[in-house]
């Protein structure tokens, strides 16, 4: 009986002129036995590499991969632990004619509220944001230093500045967070008021 | 043969196994680079990274993590989006009841509300972090002036989230912090009446407050994350050593 399965699927490569071979023609394969694509032609500078570049290189896997595995499973462990002990704060429903004793803005805006307390309006709610945004923004167009020096030993001037911004910036919210009881006035929770006045 | 290894040999041998993952276990250098190269998630990394950047005490996984919560963010935010309506009338019980009712609700409000904070906070750290190292400067000027526009959004975030249970602290939290921005110049009362839909927090607020929560600026941090990371790569990976 006549074999009448189809034969196998062959891939033609077309013969090139032989005057016309191109260095890519003589290379040529089927591309059944090539798994790879053509990414990009490099010039070789020299027949032999005669100086190869230190390769301080690890795999990113499994070096990278599973410190970021790693962290990120000590995280939900973490979220799941404080999910599971610490309820998320619920109080009485909204109500726009019981104003609350201490009324505060969230923790990352208790800085500029505490400005609030000595500056008018417009500087802490609107030009202090837009400096310290716009500010950090433009820090790599101001810092025009030397770009190899990333040490914050040879940058003391960049480190120091931001340092003390940070650590004001700390103080302000500290002081919001722990030393604000009613009327937003100045209290030392636990001495002249009862508890903290602070919800997350 | 034991058992469990006959039953792991019969699923990597199973055809659905073996046409999810098209080589074995990556042991080798070579099959090793596939491994990121042919994964839609990991080549987002490159094959191989340099030496000093993988330790922990470079870069303390603080972008890493920020960009993790905020996948653990939207995966419980979605889950909370199925119990709750942007009512002024209906929000309050509807949190009431994801915390006595829907199963496992209380736990994922949790999760989310701690989360919030946390990336917030991690965001903060990780602007430090690469501050100290120097890593704004050349080539990485611009993917820290979008690591910025990454810290308003996550502020912006978690601020508008903030509204959402329509409680006491929630309500005045924002009346605070929509007060406070209310005296730009140009500004003030347009702007306050665009973002409150009102002249005071209301349901307008609450509605707007919500599709900003969870289309704009999630959407818009997508994009700007995306750039974020592309941008690490085209500057050449991680900075450093120091
Ligand atoms: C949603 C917030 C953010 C996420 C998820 C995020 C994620 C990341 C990740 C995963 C890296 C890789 C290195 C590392 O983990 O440290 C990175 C690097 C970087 N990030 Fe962010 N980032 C965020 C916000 C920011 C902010 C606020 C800044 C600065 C204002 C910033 C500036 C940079 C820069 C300049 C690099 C390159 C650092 C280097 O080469 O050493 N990013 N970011």
């Amino acid at each position: 009986m006549a074999d009448t399965s189809t034969p196998p699927e062959r891939r033609v490569v077309l013969p090139v002129d032989p005057t016309r071979r191109t260095e890519i023609d003589k290379q040529r394969v089927p591309m059944s036995a090539r798994p790879y694509r053509l990414l990009a032609l490099v010039k070789q500078d020299a027949v032999v590499r005669v100086q190869k570049e230190p390769d301080d290189t690890v795999m990113t896997w499994p070096h990278l991969l599973s410190i970021e595995f790693l962290a990120a499973a000590m995280m939900s462990i973490f979220l799941l632990l404080l999910g599971l002990f610490v309820n998320a704060p619920l109080e009485e429903l909204a109500n726009g004619n019981v104003t609350p004793a201490v009324a505060k803005a969230p923790w990352y805006f208790l800085g500029l509220q505490e400005l609030l307390a000595y500056f008018h309006p417009t500087v802490a709610g609107v030009l202090v944001p837009t400096f310290v945004l716009v500010g950090a923004a433009v820090i790599p167009y101001v810092d025009r230093g030397n770009p190899t020096a990333t040490r914050p030993s040879e940058r003391k001037t960049a480190v120091v500045l931001f340092t003390l911004f940070c650590i004001l910036g700390l103080v302000l919210t500290f002081v919001g967070i722990f030393f604000r009881g009613p009327g937003y006035g100045f209290a030392i929770p636990y001495v002249n008021t009862p508890g903290l006045h602070f919800a997350l | 043969m034991s058992f469990l290894e006959r039953v792991d040999q019969t699923i990597r041998r199973s055809a659905v196994w073996r046409s999810l993952f098209r080589q074995p276990y990556p042991n080798d250098e070579r099959s090793r680079a596939y491994a990121v190269m042919n994964n839609v998630f990991l080549h987002i990394h490159p094959v191989r990274v340099r030496q000093h950047a993988v330790k922990f005490a470079y870069t303390f996984c603080l972008g890493g993590l920020s960009f993790f919560l905020f996948l653990v963010l939207t995966v419980t935010g979605v889950y909370l989006m199925f119990y709750y309506v942007p009512s002024a009338t209906q929000a309050y019980s509807n949190i009431l009841a994801i915390q006595s009712e829907v199963t496992f609700g209380l736990l994922t409000r949790n999760i989310h509300r701690w989360g919030a904070h946390l990336m917030v906070f991690f965001v903060f750290l990780h602007m430090m972090r690469v501050f100290y190292h120097g890593a704004y400067k050349p080539p990485r000027e611009f993917n820290w002036v979008v690591g910025v526009v990454l810290l308003f959004l996550t502020i912006m975030l978690s601020f508008t989230g903030y509204l959402l249970p329509w409680d006491q602290i929630a309500y005045w939290a924002i009346t605070i912090g929509t007060n406070m921005g209310g005296y730009a110049p140009l500004f003030n009362t347009p702007a306050k009446l665009i973002l409150l839909g009102g002249i005071e927090v209301g349901q307008n607020t609450l509605l707007r407050f919500y599709v900003l929560h969870i289309m704009v600026f999630p959407l818009l941090a997508a994009i700007f994350l995306a750039v974020h990371f592309w941008r690490i790569r085209k500057d050449g990976g991680i900075s450093g050593p120091l």
